[in-house]
């Protein structure tokens, strides 16, 4: 308590200055009328300076005086406070923003610690979901219920498309204190087991592409084929239990298993508790609903971290965490650049300031003072890069966002990324750290030593290197072997971008259109689904400049889903693991789509369309048919699946006769070589989503029809969920890992870029230094005849050994990260030659660029006045 | 400062008087200068020890009173308490020695 009244009573001081002094004065005046003794009193004004220390705001008025000094000394060298502040904004900006955006997407709890999972071993049913609900009143304030997160076709009045949808309980927005920002939530009714009222709750981003307006509500959407009512928008940034979130929430209606509970803690209730009381509630289940293999065995689980991305089709995940690691490492080199820069800068300034320090100290300035002076200028610096920095950070995760949503299938509600103070803090703070180290020292240096040399300042120290320089140039060679890195690595991903854009995917992409359906998702059986895919492919066929139409359930660059062991029918199965083959169902015509040939035998007939009677054919690939019978002609041979039953393998099925051998073709492009497939007709097996293949008669056409065939496949079936019409090539771009590379090369080119610009104003400041330092000589040499020329010359060429040096250790680190990209990325060597000469060359050209600023200013040195000057 | 929360103990003084009856009391042994006694006046009121009022002296000058407060009080006993332990433990010290 006391000291919150002195505290008080302080700040009460320092905001009545005026008056406090006031009195102070009056009342010293007026002990010297009484004591009637002026001269003993002595200079009253020192006297009330130390009274006044007793306030304890000594320290305020000095920080405001050295502020406003290291605000006119700033003013004074505008060119060294820009460089510094924007070097010291761009480290500051990008670490903050990188490392807000991995954090926010991937580090980041993403709940309140109020929000936990119910978990358990056994299903959660619909009535599990009650029971918990009921036995945990007292524990939980809600307790939501959803099933997983699904894809859906939705059509919101442009064309169907792919969607996330999520399907939840009433309460599911309450548990996470969202409630919906417009409309309403669910109600129990639409809740209710087989309740089937189709509302739906649509995510804030589409309620904007609606037109973000009130009238949304009560609109019709989509889902499937059935229509849909919008009764709520959720907030803006909702994802709920999905991450990301999605686009559609639905009712729980008639989804009854598979369950997910999450559930908001009253407040004051411990997790401890609650994992008390739902294990209570999970013995009870287990007594009512007793089960031989497995009990409830309920707990909680704290919602906690989850990775953002689905699970990538392919190899993705290891690609992505490689990429994940790079993002984290890249801002941190950009850091340590902007680090070394500033430190040369002001390297350079300390020992350009030595003059005026040293007169400043003779004239009875205290080292503390100086030295606190120039750590104000430091704050006053990184305070300014780290406002500007902030800004930057902003815009670096928008536009990192921006750059990251080509690589999610579908559109979705990211996390919300703001800005990680705490990052903001600890960039700022290391800045700051490195403002004082590389700019207090020499003053430290200065004050330690007589000032009396540096008064007597030009006296022949050209000659010696000082430590100075060499540490300055150190520094340079660090940034230079660091941007070196950068930009190798730049080029490594772009390289990477080119090869996978320009990849032999196997199959021919141009003139080709694909069509995703999935009958199913509507609710069609196999009946329906079946009739649905060969009215489209009858349809299609008929389309104006369409040569040919196929089907089939695992084109080429879609996920390899169903894998399936081949033998040679009546062999003995291998029990050990074979590498298993593609299983696709397919049209006719499929190998003409792709715009390949049937190298041996025949395509499927009509009738093997239509019915799986008669006896079972398949077609398979070279690399299945070199696997089988190496060397030999695999056609018209018998095949068999593998069957596992309780790890025995076995092959019981029916032999299946080769009638055809197609080319391969690749799955993704991280594939070191090709998949095996096997194809069988339409009429064997039924899959519900399949994807129809065009070929048209004359390429470069297709992406004019996208259009005109999404309309057509619209008017064959209305209800039938489409997830995408495309061409070709856009469908094999979106391929998540070359889309991976895309934003890649993006990222680490900036970064290359940025560091780049940092060790060119790195290179220029202690150029500009050397140069100022050597002033004298260079006029000398001018007065006795030197050529401007060969002092150009000179100076740059002593730059090009630090370049040199610099770009030696950079193609070191450069062929140690290409080791590390070359397991990342697609098509590129851990040593490539181009991009070993080119990154070089580019901090060359900058390098010079950054030295001849400075030489120049060497060349123009005016005898006369340098000499004068001493 | 002990001296001054002593002073202003019996009585409210102004800031020549309190340096004025710390002289007199000490047997002219001790003298307060100006250039202690505000700074330290400037603490006691920023600790919250004293408090102070303008009023008309005697003589009809505008004074700046001090008075003591509960917690100056509090403060000068365990103030003195403490200069009487180490006056106690200085005495032993140069006795014994």
């Amino acid at each position: 308590m006391a000291i919150i009244g002195e505290w008080v009573r302080r700040v009460g001081y320092l905001l009545r200055r005026g008056a406090r002094e006031d009195e102070l004065r009056r009342e010293m005046e007026a002990h010297r009328a009484q004591m009637g003794a002026p001269p003993a009193f002595g200079n009253t004004l020192r006297l009330r300076e130390e009274a006044r220390d007793a306030w304890g705001w000594r320290w305020l008025d000095d920080l405001v005086h050295d502020t406003r000094f290291a605000w006119r000394t700033l003013r004074r060298s505008p060119g060294f406070a820009l460089t510094a502040i924007v070097t010291l904004a761009l480290g500051i900006g990008v670490n903050t923003g990188m490392f807000s955006f991995v954090n926010g997407l991937l580090l980041r709890p993403l709940y309140d610690d109020d929000v936990v999972l119910v978990a358990g071993e056994r299903d959660f049913t619909y009535a599990t979901y009650r029971d918990v609900q009921e036995g945990t009143t007292d524990i939980f304030a809600h307790v939501a219920a959803a099933a997983s997160a699904d894809f859906i076709g939705l059509d919101a009045g442009d064309g169907a498309r792919s969607a996330l949808v999520h399907i939840v309980t009433a309460n599911y927005f309450l548990v996470f204190g969202a409630p919906p920002a417009h409309g309403r939530a669910f109600t129990a009714e639409e809740e209710r087991l087989g309740a089937e009222i189709r509302v739906a709750i649509i995510s804030y981003p589409l309620w904007e592409q609606l037109g973000a307006d009130a009238s949304v509500l009560g609109r019709l959407i989509r889902i499937n084929g059935d229509q849909f009512t919008i009764v709520g928008v959720a907030r803006e940034g909702f994802q709920g239990l999905s991450i990301p979130g999605p686009e559609v929430w639905l009712p729980l209606g008639a989804r009854d298993t598979g369950l997910t509970l999450v559930g908001r803690l009253r407040p004051g209730i411990r997790v401890e508790r609650a994992a008390a009381a739902v294990a209570a509630v999970g013995r009870r289940l287990d007594q009512a609903f007793p089960s031989a293999d497995e009990t409830y065995s309920l707990g909680i689980d704290r919602a906690g971290r989850r990775l953002l991305f689905m699970q990538a089709p392919g190899s993705g995940t290891g690609s992505l965490t490689g990429l994940v690691l790079l993002l984290m490492l890249m801002p941190g080199v950009v850091l340590l650049v902007a680090c070394l820069s500033l430190a040369d800068l002001l390297l350079a300034r300390g020992h350009v300031r030595r003059q005026e320090l040293a007169v400043r100290s003779s004239l009875g300035a205290g080292r503390l003072r100086l030295t606190r002076q120039i750590l104000t200028e430091g704050l006053l610096l990184a305070l300014a890069g780290g406002a500007i920095g902030l800004w930057l950070s902003t815009w670096a995760i928008k536009s990192l966002l921006a750059s990251v949503r080509p690589l999610l299938p579908v559109a979705v509600t990211l996390p919300d990324v703001s800005i990680d103070w705490r990052v903001l803090l600890l960039t700022v703070a290391f800045s700051l750290f490195a403002t004082l180290v590389f700019g207090a020292a020499p003053a430290l240096a200065l004050t330690r030593r007589a000032a009396a040399a540096d008064l007597k300042r030009h006296t022949g120290d050209e000659g010696h290197r000082p430590g100075g320089i060499r540490l300055g140039n150190a520094l340079v060679i660090g940034q230079i072997a660091l941007s070196v890195l950068l930009l190798a690595s730049g080029g490594l991903f772009l390289m990477s971008v080119v090869s996978a854009a320009t990849a032999d995917p196997g199959f021919r992409l141009d003139g080709g259109l694909v069509v995703q359906v999935d009958p199913g998702l509507a609710g069609y059986n196999e009946a329906q689904g079946r009739q649905a895919h060969l009215a489209l492919i009858e349809r299609l066929r008929a389309v104006p400049g369409v040569e040919a139409v196929s089907i089939g359930s695992r084109p080429p660059f879609t996920s390899i889903g169903d894998s399936r062991d081949v033998v040679p029918a009546g062999t003995p199965v291998p029990q050990s693991d074979i590498p298993g083959a593609v299983f696709s169902v397919i049209g006719r015509d499929y190998a003409r789509t792709l715009g390949l040939p049937m190298l041996r035998g025949r395509d499927f007939t009509e009738a093997e369309l239509l019915s799986g009677a008669g006896e079972r054919v398949a077609i398979i690939d070279t690399e299945l048919a070199e696997q089988l019978w190496p060397g030999e002609d695999a056609l018209e041979r018998l095949i068999q699946f593998v069957d596992v039953v309780d790890g025995v393998r076995s092959a019981e099925n029916p032999p299946i006769r080769v009638v055809g051998i197609m080319p391969s073709v690749k799955h993704s492009l991280g594939d070191p070589r090709p998949y095996k497939h096997v194809y069988v007709p339409l009429g064997q097996h039924y899959e519900s989503a399949m994807t129809l293949q065009l070929r048209l008669a004359s390429e470069g056409g297709e992406r004019a029809m996208v259009g005109t065939i999404a309309r057509i496949v619209r008017d064959v079936d209305e209800r039938l969920p489409v997830l995408r019409v495309a061409t070709w090539r856009d469908h094999f771009n979106a391929d998540f890992e070359s889309s991976l590379y895309r934003v890649g090369a993006g990222i680490v080119s900036a970064f290359a870029g940025i560091a780049l610009l940092l060790a060119v104003l790195g290179v220029y400041g202690v150029k500009s230094y050397v140069v100022s330092r050597r002033t004298r000589e260079f006029g000398i040499r001018i007065a006795i005849g030197a050529e401007p020329r060969a002092l150009l010359w000179q100076v740059l060429r002593e730059g090009g050994r630090i370049t040199a040096i610099g770009i030696g250790i950079g193609l070191l680190l450069a062929v140690g990260a290409g080791q590390f990209l070359q397991g990342i990325l697609y098509g590129v060597n851990s040593i490539e030659p181009a991009v070993l000469v080119i990154a070089p060359l580019i901090l060359v050209a900058a390098s010079l660029l950054a030295s001849y600023i400075p030489a120049r200013r060497a060349t123009r040195v005016d005898p006369t006045v340098t000499l004068r000057s001493e | 400062m002990m001296l001054v929360l002593r002073v202003l103990k019996t009585q409210p003084l102004h800031g020549y008087a309190i340096a004025q009856r710390i002289h007199l009391l000490s047997a002219e042994e001790l003298r307060v200068e100006e250039g202690s006694l505000y700074p330290a006046l400037q603490k006691l009121l920023i600790k919250g020890w004293v408090t102070a009022a303008w009023r008309a002296s005697e003589s009809r000058r505008q004074v700046r009173e001090y008075h003591i407060t509960a917690s100056g009080r509090r403060q000068l006993a365990a103030e003195v308490a403490e200069y009487r332990r180490m006056a106690t433990a200085i005495g032993l010290l140069l006795d014994k020695a």
